[in-house]
């Protein structure tokens, strides 16, 4: 089942943005039933939008834009019916809060009249759905599983523990008698009447053609790259005799190298230990490198053969399609583009060395101000679950150069992570559930959102302490953020400064919805594992002794 | 379960000291616990003097009877004391706001903030939690809620909707604690004569003692103690070293007479316990600061900072360094009912016992022994039985979990000592890699530990007596939210911990059901709560230097 994130971004009319807020709060207690014990949390939303996973309102305030209200929804599907169901739950209400945001001056100006004019009976989801914003990168933990998969895995979790420690009234339990496969087996029947979906294979968490259409967005941005940054290689191996070109590039390369080793340290007084250790090249990497690498050569043959044979035919006055010459253009394209393709030593440093020159001249805001009052709204929500939610916008950098790498940073890495996070984890940060970055204003703000287990300190002493290299990869380009190196050095390992920044760059979450806010993102993992050895008719014993460890 | 090996060598392992010129800066707890000096008192100090008297003359008082001990070791020391203050306490004695406000959030709100109490789980949607004593605890600081009022004017004031929730809640204990005085002796005797003088030393100056706990350290041999429940106790404790990047403190802290290196297990930078020196990110640990001037004039030089020799700060001109050499002290008093651990355990047994024919190994020392994580004289449990000791013959703390012992069978996934400190069993792989990752990410997150037990000796573990005993814990950590709290609220109290579910510490937490993990097939045994929050607060334990500041205000 494959799951969608986005979020609408509305800018607030500032004279309305304290009635705003107010009003996410009339919403947020009238579905927060948490005080009268007969109904669940947000029963509603948990029934009516039964593809929800995670929701949340929140306004931004900011010193150099009018307050942002954005709503951040994850759900199962597309999202044609998200829209729907949250509009027939929440619809009117949603309403008032868009009357208290502006108008927008682009073409959808007339949907924001026909949805706000006094008694408009107009669909607010239709408007919703008209100023969603795409997310740049995101990642889904458990993913491909839905919202009732894993309701449904931990109704038979708790069943299974239930089971096993059943009193058994003096006689052994029947689950310790025998072997690991016997237990198994035993556990099974004793679940299947009431788990009738134990008969039912699993459910693909990811499609085949999600997984193929992954790989080849991944593998089609690695080629666009590669022929970005080979373009001048390539006309220049045109041009040039392969002696001299591959000199000037190998005398190129040494000098970028060169003046990138001698600015590899951090400015004195800034180095910092990175405790995680960076990877630039994994096998991975390494080998969609070079499957890039050769579909950029076969494809720039493509286009060259052509081009040669129509300046050949030019040249010779002779018909344009002398297939005996095809051949022969084709070894002499796919040699310049093989040659081109070597020009990446040269443009991939130099960009990085150019980065490198602005990071010393970088401003690091090592006190940002922070608002108590917000501070103190924002931690009073925190910590009642086992979930947490934060929502954070910062300011991009600015800079040609910047502007391009963050971009198709985002994207490149955003590609990456479908390809490579299937495990329900992101790398080595085990407690995210659904987070994104999104752009705002014209691509001069980053936002982004985290539903993540555990406390947010915890949160960010992971990224610190496990994950600071992507972090800094994603985070590096916004204002103010501690000093980096290389891009992915430094940085996030500035814990304590990261910290200031990063917190002084969140709002307050005023309604935020968990449809499971007990199941951490382990818990969902071992519970769906549980499950599936459950599925199983029968195990082996070794498979069954390792299943065991997850009672 | 005689477990000292033959060939261990007499004595116990070496010990870390600071370098004498930072050590002299320092009070003498920073760096040992004095372990020869087994009996003492805690005195609960509120200051109640009238406002025309200033606020360090009873500190100055104070010395005719008690020295402060630096970090220096005397040859033969008999008395050694310690003293820490609570943020009331300093305020109380005049140090002004500037200087108050420039201590770390925790301290400035105190552990009794509402949202603070939630995250360490004593109280939550104003209710005292059963970790808590009856009635809520009787001590802390008292620290007054922060003002509501605070930025609420603004620009937007016109177009103001109310939406705030309610005010944040003022809890407050019966006890006002404003400085904690530590004394510690080598005799009870001594304890009671030294007390006795310094409770009228301090009536004399309006100091009250509120609250008193006779404190008992009954080493064993070779620096071994054991607290109430019997099981050996303060084993595993981080080893400061000196960072050498951005700055070289290499030579800062000593090991054998030579500068410490990393220990790979427990080590952690100087700046964990010591505030100045550079910490787990790399920088110099935050601390309080006092200006130099007085009277709101930059120009009319305040004397007492250079009278007190306290270094300019590093960051704020014109400020000097209070913090330096200084450390953070969380204190929390903690009741043990000992004889609610062994029956409601040995009622366990009784029933696993009863419901499985074949668990006959399984009794309340069993049980208790997985709740601990350890054996009673201090060793690991492993999946083949305890750990061997070490080459002292004592329990051996350079262990790790995730290879030896990945699903917890040894030293169940939820027990004590693998929560209070998970080394690196959180390792998702068991690569090297993960390993050493997520061992230095733990590690990111020790204290000290200091605190010694109360109370008298239980004569018989099984019968509740009706006596007050426990342990006062004290650690020392410059980052009590990344340190402290952390371990209390994402490892120990956490439901979600290593992936367990709905289970906290089986030792300090409410109670609730603990997973036992053993082939065939894991246990699960019904704990209750078996140790409750009688008070506590966040102390600054001060440097020599600032202290000599504060006995000038």
């Amino acid at each position: 089942m494959r799951q969608t994130t986005l979020c609408v971004p509305l800018e607030v009319k500032p004279e309305s943005c304290s009635r705003l807020v107010a009003l996410i709060e009339d919403l947020k207690r009238a579905e927060d039933k948490g005080s009268d014990p007969r109904t669940a949390n947000f029963f509603r939303l948990h029934n009516q939008i039964p593809t929800l996973h995670f929701l949340s309102m929140s306004v931004f305030p900011a010193a150099e834009f009018d307050p942002m209200f954005i709503i951040e929804a994850n759900f199962d599907g597309p999202p044609g019916p998200f829209w729907r169901q949250i509009d027939a739950v929440a619809g009117e209400r949603i309403r008032a809060m868009i009357r208290c945001c502006k108008r927008p001056r682009d073409d959808t100006g007339a949907l924001y009249d026909a949805v706000t004019e006094p008694g408009s009976k107009v669909a607010v989801a239709r408007y919703l759905e008209a100023r969603t914003e795409q997310p740049s990168v995101f990642h889904h933990g458990n993913r491909g599983l839905s919202r009732d998969r894993i309701l449904e895995d931990h109704q038979l979790f708790l069943a299974v523990r239930a089971e096993i420690d059943r009193p058994t009234g003096g006689r052994p339990s029947p689950y310790r008698t025998g072997t690991a496969a016997q237990a198994q087996t035993l556990l099974r029947a004793a679940m299947l009447p009431v788990f009738p979906w134990l008969d039912d294979p699993a459910p693909k968490r990811i499609s085949l053609s999600e997984r193929i259409s992954d790989i080849f967005r991944l593998l089609r941005f690695i080629v666009v790259a590669l022929v970005a940054l080979t373009l001048p290689g390539l006309l220049l191996a045109a041009a040039l005799r392969w002696q001299v070109y591959l000199s000037m590039l190998g005398i190129t390369a040494i000098i970028i190298f060169a003046l990138l080793f001698k600015h590899r340290a951090a400015i004195a007084g800034t180095e910092v230990i990175n405790r995680g250790k960076v990877h630039l090249l994994s096998p991975v990497k390494l080998l969609l490198l070079l499957v890039g690498a050769a579909l950029t050569i076969f494809l720039a043959t493509l286009v060259v053969t052509p081009i040669i044979l129509a300046i050949d035919a030019i040249g010779r006055f002779a018909t344009p399609f002398d297939t005996a010459a095809i051949p022969i253009a084709a070894r002499e394209a796919a040699y310049v583009a093989a040659l081109g393709v070597v020009s990446v030593f040269v443009t991939l440093p130099l960009i990085v060395l150019i980065l490198r020159y602005n990071e010393m001249r970088d401003s690091a805001q090592d006190r940002p101000p922070q608002d108590e009052r917000m501070l103190r709204e924002m931690i009073r929500r925190e910590d009642w679950i086992a979930q947490n939610h934060m929502g954070s916008i910062v300011l991009i950098k600015p800079g040609i150069l910047r502007s391009i790498i963050i971009r198709a940073g985002h994207y490149g890495l955003g590609l990456f992570l479908r390809v490579t996070a299937t495990d329900g984890y992101l790398g080595s940060m085990r407690t995210v559930h659904f987070a994104h970055w999104a752009f705002l204003n014209n691509h001069s703000r980053l936002l982004f959102f985290s539903n993540f287990d555990h406390s947010w300190d915890s949160y960010l002493d992971d990224f610190i302490e496990k994950a600071h290299a992507g972090l800094t990869l994603a985070w590096g380009s916004g204002i103010g953020f501690p000093p980096t190196r290389l891009l992915v050095y430094d940085g996030a390992s500035h814990g304590r400064q990261f910290k200031n920044w990063a917190l002084a760059s969140r709002t307050v979450s005023r309604l935020w919805y968990s449809a499971y806010p007990d199941l951490t993102v382990d818990q969902i993992e071992r519970n769906h594992q549980i499950a599936n050895g459950l599925r199983k008719r029968s195990m082996t014993e070794e498979e069954a002794t390792a299943w065991h460890w997850l009672l | 379960m005689a477990l000292a090996s033959v060939n261990s060598i007499p004595g116990s392992p070496p010990n870390w000291k600071l370098a004498p010129s930072l050590a002299i800066d320092t009070q003498g707890i920073v760096a040992s616990g004095f372990g020869k000096l087994e009996t003492g008192r805690a005195l609960f100090l509120e200051f109640t003097w009238p406002a025309s008297v200033p606020g360090g003359a009873w500190l100055e008082a104070l010395q005719e009877s008690v020295t402060i001990t630096h970090g220096v070791p005397a040859a033969q020391q008999d008395r050694a004391a310690a003293i820490a203050f609570t943020g009331t306490g300093l305020g109380y004695m005049g140090l002004g706001e500037q200087a108050l406000a420039s201590f770390a959030r925790p301290f400035r709100e105190g552990m009794y903030q509402e949202d603070r109490m939630r995250r360490l789980g004593d109280r939550r949607k104003g209710a005292w939690q059963e970790s808590v004593i009856d009635g809520g605890p009787v001590w802390s600081a008292n620290t007054p809620p922060r003002d509501p009022a605070e930025g609420k004017l603004d620009w937007m004031l016109p177009y103001q909707v109310p939406h705030d929730g309610a005010p944040e809640e003022d809890i407050r204990t019966p006890l006002t604690v404003h400085a904690l005085l530590m004394l510690y002796t080598r005799t009870e005797e001594d304890s009671r004569l030294w007390r006795d003088d310094v409770v009228a030393l301090l009536a004399r100056h309006h100091v009250d003692v509120v609250r008193q706990l006779e404190l008992l350290l009954d080493v064993e041999h070779q620096g071994i103690s054991r607290e109430h429940l019997g099981f050996a106790d303060g084993l595993s404790q981080p080893a400061p070293y000196g960072l050498t990047v951005p700055k070289d403190e290499s030579g800062l802290v000593t090991l054998e007479g030579r500068p410490a290196a990393r220990d790979p297990v427990q080590g952690v930078p100087l700046g964990e316990v010591l505030i100045g020196y550079q910490n787990g990110h790399s920088e110099p640990a935050p601390g309080p600061v006092v200006p130099t001037w007085v009277g709101g004039d930059p120009s009319k030089i305040d004397p007492r900072p250079e009278q007190a020799k306290l270094p300019p700060h590093s960051l704020a001109e014109g400020f000097a360094d209070l913090g330096l050499n200084g450390s953070y002290l969380v204190v929390r008093e903690l009741k043990q009912d000992v004889a609610k651990f062994w029956t409601s355990l040995e009622e366990n047994a009784a029933r696993i016992r009863a419901q499985d024919p074949t668990a006959n190994h399984v009794n309340a020392e069993w049980i208790a022994e997985r709740v601990i994580g350890r054996g009673r004289d201090g060793h690991l449990l492993c999946p083949a039985g305890y750990r061997k000791p070490d080459r002292y013959g004592l329990p051996d703390n350079g262990f790790l979990f995730r290879s030896d012992d990945p699903h917890g069978v040894g030293c169940p996934p939820g027990s004590h000592v693998r929560r209070a400190n998970p080394r690196d069993a959180l390792a998702p792989k068991d690569d090297q890699e993960s390993r050493e990752t997520l061992l230095q990410a733990a590690n990111n997150h020790r204290i000290l530990r200091r605190g010694r037990k109360f109370g008298p000796k239980i004569a018989d573990p099984k019968v509740d007596d009706e006596r007050d005993r426990g342990l006062l814990f004290m650690c020392l950590n410059t980052d009590i939210a990344r340190q402290f709290e952390f371990v209390q609220q994402t490892w120990l109290l956490n439901p979600a911990f290593a992936t367990l579910f709905g289970e906290v510490d089986p030792l300090l937490g409410p109670a609730g059901p603990m997973t036992i993990r053993e082939k065939p097939l894991r246990r699960t045994v019904d704990v209750r709560t078996y140790v409750q929050l009688a008070g506590g607060d966040y102390f600054f334990l001060p440097s020599m230097a600032a202290l000599r500041y504060l006995a000038l205000l």
